[in-house]
């Protein structure tokens, strides 16, 4: 890979008064209530939205790594929340320091603020980061961390795992490692950990990351950067931070966190999931171009503990269903498929679509060629880019499928192999995106 | 509580916003020899001074501080407000812990007078308005004293009973050691009884034994002594530790308490008037004991308020103060805390959270030699930094916070320290008069001073001094003259209730003290950066604030939270009036 490309210095701009106008987005209560907290030293996002149920033990697992780790630092911690109807907001801002200060045994310096505010009635990712990054640029914080309120197993450690880095170390972006079940997380494993890995060249296994830490001055950057209005910029800042930092020289890492919690979400959700992760992934490669088409394999990220952790227990996927909807997919989305894929591409999924379910296999070279082809339609927009990126989920669910049957019987280190054999196929076909995406075909 | 009583107003005092000129030359007039006035809660409206007659003056050139000294500067102390003095042990003594090892409990120790000196002292400190308090060291005496000599040179002796002798070591074990960095026990071997004896300080200093009723009685007589000499109070050191038992930790003991009570009903029997001011470093709620139902103690050290003090200043964040005032019970209404914010001691952390000790050590002490035993061995003005806003802003929260104020020598000007004297020597250096020969403080040759005066440029007598201060109505010793006055000009500081407000911006301490239909807010910044701040004083609405120093209008009380935005270490004191 060009080493020039990643070794960019970095240039944060300063302060002034122009950026400072940019978080006028910020109520007057808001800014009430950072005139109150004054300049910290440590600001803890939490975006929130109907997160009632989860995010008292969250709250407290926050408020206790602060008084563990950072008992000298100014801290505040900041609800941003999206009009939550179960009480969300009051429970952050009811929540006594004195249960954790009994709970975990630990006593406070100095006061530790929780502070909330409504950023809006429908909960977006984008105007919520921009709401803690505003707050956090206003309030000079030199380390700031977002935790997502599902964090159900979040430990009290995790708030020094991630934050000491930045305000220890001086890393600009922390990124999670979690400990997972080998089928677990897939949608990053199978497409944006290993395309992220192949475009960017960096080894970074939560690209889109709902617990991470990051720089004042990384930031601020991201903050004045014209992205708030796109579609990625609103459903998923998260990969463009990171991307900010890899493209512009920040320094990053990752952490292991130990195992993350898992949400209730079902398979309903995938599609908002694929839409916010993919489709942010698709639209951050057009104005990157320049950083990423001159770069070709990639290298490791400097990594605090395991760089990944699979466990095995037994976990009941209804893998049939996978291959039901996959093939449904591939019968009705014809049209679809054949204005996004090449034509060689969409005849070996249409002869996918069937095979029995012993000869299905969705294959790691044509994985990554689909994908590659969704990307390039999505650049091109062939049709209306979200309906590409949608298009996609029943070809991954094909893909999972495969994958599921695979690695059925796998241990812990294939599958990490097998991720590892994905993310060389995603790289040595790197060129085929370019030569795809500027027209070749 | 209101009282009708007449506060001693010096010259200057009252409603007067004028700074005195420190230079007048009529500082002897009539008009200064104000007698004391017969007001039983003196204390609580108290603006007491703390001094060691060694440092304060030397009169006969043998380079240390003495009472003939002392009293030529009673017009200094009350031009400065002051209203009692709190004198450091002055009693014969072989000075193995500055004066507190006493030898003799009925004389002056030759270096600072004589009896005749110290009753004319007296004199002249009670025809100027001051009352005085002597500090009386019952737990132990010296092992020099008499008592201990008879006690320790045989088993029959009448005085063997008057310390508290062991043939093991291994009694009560419970008791922790106070001196940790000199002490490795609390029983020492007299290789002359061939015994051990008990002790809770140095080991040159064996405790008493309160058991015995000889020596209750003779302590008692011991006050009785200075009390009729006119001594209007005793500060009455180290308290908790005057009896043991076995199987506790031989502090604060209910038999204690009983001692403690019974002198105390014995003076307000014969000496009704006069003070007592318990020395024990405790937590609150473990002092309260020591005010009984009034029936104890009239004062005792808040001790573990300053530290938080100088923590919340640090921090910039108020939690440290109102957490341990919240915690802080109610008291007797005759009672009254003392606050201070240095003393002759080290800066006591006992009081505070391992993991608050580290911090105030990593802010405030960062060297080693500035900490000894527990605590930091520096003076007011090098902990803050030489920075008048943060002194200032401490003074204000001396002043103003619940009880009766106490200034340490020299703090009033902002003297350094010397962390290479050994022990607590550092903060307690010769006062610095005047930029001229050994500071002012004595004609004698340098080199014989009782200790080196402080000379390094920036706390040095020639730059940190009390004629250089007189001398510009800026100073630190003018403002401290100032909010001295202004204290005073009202009861509502000393007697006053207080209610802690609590605005969303934690830098800023605010409170209300009222006192019947007197009503003062202070709002404290403990900020390093100019802080807006809005209070809730919608109780008050319709009422006008007015400044306590400049006496300047602010906008009344409206519906609305009061805005104030205040400059770096700023604060204010308002009285609210309703016109």
């Amino acid at each position: 890979m060009s080493a020039d490309l990643l070794t960019q210095q970095r240039s944060v701009p300063p302060r002034t008064e122009a950026k400072l106008a940019e978080e006028s987005f910020l109520t007057d209560d808001l800014i009430r209530q950072l005139i109150n907290v004054g300049e910290v030293d440590i600001l803890v996002g939490l975006p929130t939205h109907n997160n009632g149920k989860t995010i008292t033990p969250v709250l407290q697992a926050i408020q206790a790594g602060i008084l563990k780790c950072f008992p000298r630092e100014r801290v505040v911690i900041i609800n941003a929340d999206g009009g939550s109807r179960d009480g969300t907001p009051e429970l952050i801002t009811g929540a006594s320091i004195d249960d954790v200060r009994h709970a975990y045994k630990l006593h406070a310096l100095r006061t530790l603020h929780a502070i909330t505010t409504q950023y809006g009635t429908t909960p977006a990712s984008g105007p919520a980061l921009r709401t803690i990054l505003a707050s956090a640029d206003l309030l000079r914080a030199k380390a700031c961390a977002v935790i997502s309120p599902e964090s159900s197993n979040i430990d009290p450690e995790w708030v020094a795992r991630l934050l000491q880095p930045v305000y220890r170390e001086n890393f600009d972006l922390v990124l999670p490692v979690y400990q997972r079940h080998k089928f677990e997380g897939l949608l990053m494993r199978q497409l944006v950990y290993p395309m992220t890995r192949a475009i960017y060249g960096w080894r970074v296994r939560e690209p889109f990351a709902t617990d991470y830490a990051f720089s004042g001055g990384l930031g601020s950057q991201f903050l004045t950067d014209n992205h708030w209005d796109d579609e990625a910029g609103h459903s998923g800042p998260e990969l463009l931070l990171t991307l900010t930092a890899l493209t512009r020289g920040f320094r990053s890492c990752q952490t292991f966190l130990g195992p993350k919690g898992t949400s209730d979400r079902g398979s309903s959700d995938l599609v908002p999931a694929i839409r916010q992760t993919v489709g942010s992934l698709f639209s951050s490669l057009e104005p990157n171009y320049p950083v990423w088409s001159g770069i070709s394999g990639s290298q490791a990220l400097t990594t605090i503990g395991p760089e990944s952790e699979v466990t095995l227990e037994p976990l009941r996927v209804n893998r049939k269903r996978l291959r039901e909807m996959f093939c449904s997919g591939v019968s009705e989305l014809q049209s679809v498929f054949a204005s996004i894929l090449m034509p060689e591409t969409l005849a070996q999924l249409r002869l996918l679509g069937s095979c029995t379910e012993d000869e299905f296999r969705y294959s790691e070279e044509l994985w990554v060629k689909t994908v590659y082809e969704f990307a390039a339609a999505y650049q091109k927009a062939v049709i209306s880019r979200d309906h590409i990126v949608q298009a996609l989920a029943p070809l991954y669910r094909g893909r999972i499928f495969s994958f599921l049957s695979e690695n059925r019987n796998a241990t812990g280190e294939m599958v990490e192999a097998n991720v590892e054999g994905l993310c060389s196929e995603f790289e040595r076909l790197k060129p085929y995106l370019l030569e795809i995406w500027n027209g070749g075909k | 509580m209101i009282r009708d009583i007449e506060v001693v107003a010096p010259r200057g005092h009252a409603t007067d916003s004028r700074r005195p000129n420190l230079l007048g030359g009529d500082s002897d007039s009539e008009e200064n020899r104000l007698p004391i006035k017969q007001d039983p809660l003196w204390y609580k409206d108290a603006v007491v001074y703390q001094v060691h007659v060694r440092t304060f003056q030397d009169s006969n050139a043998d380079g240390i501080g003495d009472f003939p000294g002392l009293t030529q500067k009673l017009d200094y102390l009350q031009e400065l407000g002051t209203t009692a003095l709190w004198l450091m042990p002055f009693f014969p003594s072989p000075l193995r812990d500055d004066g507190y090892d006493i030898a003799d409990y009925r004389s002056v120790h030759p270096s600072y007078g004589t009896l005749d000196d110290f009753k004319k002292f007296l004199t002249g400190a009670h025809e100027r308005g001051i009352r005085v308090i002597i500090e009386l060291v019952l737990n132990h005496t010296s092992d020099q004293h008499p008592w201990f000599q008879e006690s320790r040179i045989s088993r029959d002796n009448p005085k063997r009973d008057w310390y508290v002798w062991s043939e093991t070591d291994n009694r009560y074990k419970g008791t922790r050691i106070i001196f940790l960095d000199t002490e490795m026990s609390n029983w020492a071997w007299d290789p002359i009884s061939k015994a051990y004896y008990w002790h809770r300080f140095f080991g040159h200093q064996p405790d008493l034994n309160y058991d015995n009723p000889a020596v209750r009685e003779e302590m008692w007589q011991v006050m009785k002594f200075w009390l009729e000499m006119g001594v209007d109070g005793f500060r009455l050191d180290a308290v908790p530790y005057l009896v043991e038992r076995e199987g506790t930790n031989c502090e604060n003991l209910p038999e204690t308490h009983t001692i403690l009570k019974d002198l105390r009903r014995r003076l307000d029997q014969e000496f009704p008037g006069r003070m007592l001011l318990a020395e024990a470093n405790q937590w609150p709620a473990d002092l309260r004991p020591y005010f009984g139902d009034g029936d104890e103690f009239h004062m005792a050290f808040h001790f573990p308020l300053m530290p938080r003090m100088f923590m919340g200043l640090k921090l910039e964040d108020r939690k440290p103060i109102t957490e341990i005032l919240q915690q802080t019970p109610e008291i007797p209404s005759s009672c009254q805390w003392c606050l201070f914010l240095r003393n002759h001691d080290e800066l006591t952390l006992e009081m505070v959270t391992d993991m608050e000790r580290d911090y105030m050590y990593d802010v405030y002490a960062h060297s080693k030699g500035m900490r000894l035993n527990l605590g930091i061995r520096r003076r007011l003005a090098p902990l803050l930094d030489n920075d008048r806003r943060r002194i200032e802003l401490m003074n204000g929260m001396l002043m103003s916070l619940p009880g009766t104020p106490i200034i340490y020598y020299g703090d009033e000007i902002g003297m350094g320290d010397n962390i290479y004297l050994g022990d607590r020597n550092g903060v307690r250096t010769p006062m610095q008069w005047s930029g001229g020969w050994n500071a002012g403080f004595s004609s004698a040759d340098p080199e014989s001073l009782y200790s080196p005066v402080i000379s390094n440029p920036v706390y040095g007598y020639q730059a940190v001094n009390v004629l250089s201060q007189k001398r510009s109505e800026q100073s630190l010793l003018s403002w401290m003259q100032h909010i001295i006055r202004v204290r005073r000009s009202t009861q509502v500081f000393g007697a006053g209730s207080i209610e802690f407000l609590y605005p969303a911006n934690h830098r800023v301490l605010a409170y209300i003290r009222k006192l019947g239909n007197e009503v003062v807010l202070v709002v404290n910044n403990l900020s390093n950066a100019a802080q807006a701040v809005e209070l809730d004083l919608r109780r008050y609405k319709g009422q006008i604030l007015i400044e306590m120093f400049g006496k300047n209008l602010f906008p009344r009380v409206g519906d609305l939270p009061y805005l104030l935005t205040m400059g770096p270490y700023q604060f204010y004191w308002f009285r609210l009036r309703r016109i």
